[in-house]
């Protein structure tokens, strides 16, 4: 409820309305845990395919967690990923996932997920300065979607996304092996190899992959130590 | 005596319960909607029509500033029955809201989140210290991707969602007309004719097509269209019913 019936209608598009963003000083960015980070986001004939590495590390030089799920179900059938700041990027997912719920509830429909990127794009730029960038990946009527969402809330939409410290790595392997039309199960392989080659060369990223397969029956995701394992 | 000084504190208080569980403030406001000339939608597969007789008290009036129909956004109108100006306050609400989804979720607000956007305030001015409840019924009118909507907000706050309604001045007259004679399968420009037909029932003087204010959503387009004098002048020509001609109108 606002608060002064002066006010109502006027609440800010920006904010989320379960709670505004705390104002959080960001002046130790450089040692607060970073994902580092490769995040991989692919469009596919069944839905999405998210792949990330599975590393924390402080600042890319010291790696401070080794078994870090950095992809997260956000809504039914929708996936974000966590890149940058950890404490930014778990309240952001933690703040959108409330704000799509509400949604549904009061509704009795789910976001689209055209909605849902310009939201977490409004509330990258909206709130506190998060140092996140993350990539949204979802399956609604109208079909695939994969957006990358920068840090200045920047709401990009492409057929397959790759974001954080082993970027360049990994859209060299895309590059190669992306197409148009790949079922999921095409599509976890050339994800996980975009990440276990970024792995190999990128100190921020390592130690694994985890697996999101979004379809329009919901959000799947797995980790896996070996990558043996999932090519 | 004493009983009827208790009347009067839970007459005055909106936020008071009578001890028979009624709110006397928002029955008055109900008693105000009816003070006000008719309004009425008739949804159909092809869209919503909105037809408000306003009737104006003086010919020195310019009919135009009569406002009873409003595009709220380009695919929703609303139009009021009661007070002008608590109407006014709730479509610039509406007009808001509205907005804010475009520019939270870059997408257009559905016709029942919309209705239950501003019977949520409505019913805030029935419980809040201090407010005043709406003396006016809204009929809320659009389209969601090609889907016609029509929802009725009442003054204590609750939004229905109707076929064909009538709210203001003769209500039970126009809305009977209404029962009898709806049909699923109207175009938009029936629904306008059966709206005029109902409207033609409950008054003793013919039709004018200059005091009725029409307007549609059309499925098609999903955007929100007044009809001009001419068109509402088709219309009524085809009706059974007794119209104001041409040449008396512009005397």
């Amino acid at each position: 409820m606002n608060d002064s019936f002066e006010n109502v209608g006027a609440e800010n598009p920006f904010e989320p309305e379960v709670g505004s963003f705390q104002n959080v000083q960001s002046d130790q960015e450089g040692e607060v845990t970073k994902t580092g980070t490769t995040t991989v986001g692919l469009t596919t004939a069944d839905g999405v395919v998210i792949a990330t590495d599975m590393r924390a590390s402080l600042g890319g030089r010291f790696v401070s967690n080794k078994d870090v799920q950095k992809v997260e179900q956000i809504h039914p059938t929708a996936a974000l990923t966590l890149v940058g700041s950890v404490g930014g990027a778990q309240s952001f997912i933690e703040t959108l996932r409330a704000e799509a719920s509400l949604y549904e509830t009061r509704r009795g429909e789910p976001m689209s997920i055209d909605a849902l990127a310009t939201l977490a794009g409004n509330f990258g730029r909206g709130g506190p300065f998060r140092a996140i960038h993350p990539i949204l990946g979802g399956v609604d009527e109208d079909g695939s979607h994969v957006y990358s969402i920068d840090p200045a809330g920047g709401v990009v939409a492409d057929d397959y996304t790759v974001t954080g410290s082993g970027m360049q790595v990994a859209y060299g392997t895309l590059e190669q092996y992306y197409e148009e039309g790949l079922s999921n199960e095409e599509a976890k392989k050339v994800a996980a190899r975009a990440v276990q080659s970024a792995v190999e060369r990128d100190t921020g990223s390592g130690n694994g992959v985890f697996l999101a397969e979004i379809t329009d029956e919901g959000v799947e995701i797995q980790g896996h130590k070996d990558f043996d394992d999932v090519l | 005596m004493q009983g009827q000084h208790n009347q009067q504190a839970y007459d005055r208080g909106i936020t008071i319960f009578s001890p028979d569980g009624r709110l006397y403030q928002v029955e008055y406001a109900r008693e105000a909607v009816k003070r006000g000339t008719a309004t009425i939608g008739v949804r159909t597969p092809d869209g919503v029509a909105l037809v408000a007789d306003r009737s104006v008290r003086s010919r020195l009036i310019e009919p135009e500033s009569v406002e009873k129909l409003h595009e709220v956004d380009d695919h929703v109108g609303v139009a009021s029955a009661g007070h002008v100006a608590d109407a006014r306050k709730l479509v610039d609400f509406a007009r808001r809201r509205a907005q804010t989804e475009q520019l939270r979720y870059g997408q257009s607000i559905g016709v029942e989140t919309l209705a239950k956007s501003i019977t949520d305030n409505i019913q805030e001015h029935t419980q809040t210290g201090g407010a005043r409840p709406f003396g006016v019924s809204l009929l809320i009118a659009g389209t969601e991707d090609g889907e016609p909507h029509l929802y009725e907000a009442d003054p204590s706050g609750v939004a229905t969602e109707w076929k064909a309604v009538a709210v203001g001045g003769d209500r039970d007259v126009i809305q009977g007309h209404l029962e009898d004679e709806y049909t699923e399968a109207l175009g938009v420009d029936e629904g306008v004719g059966l709206a005029l037909e109902a409207l033609a029932e409950a008054s003793d003087d013919p039709i004018d097509p200059a005091s009725v204010d029409v307007a549609a959503i059309e499925a098609e387009t999903d955007e929100y269209r007044p009809y001009d004098v001419e068109e509402v002048r088709t219309i009524v020509d085809d009706l059974e019913v007794e119209t104001v001609d041409e040449e008396e109108d512009e005397e």
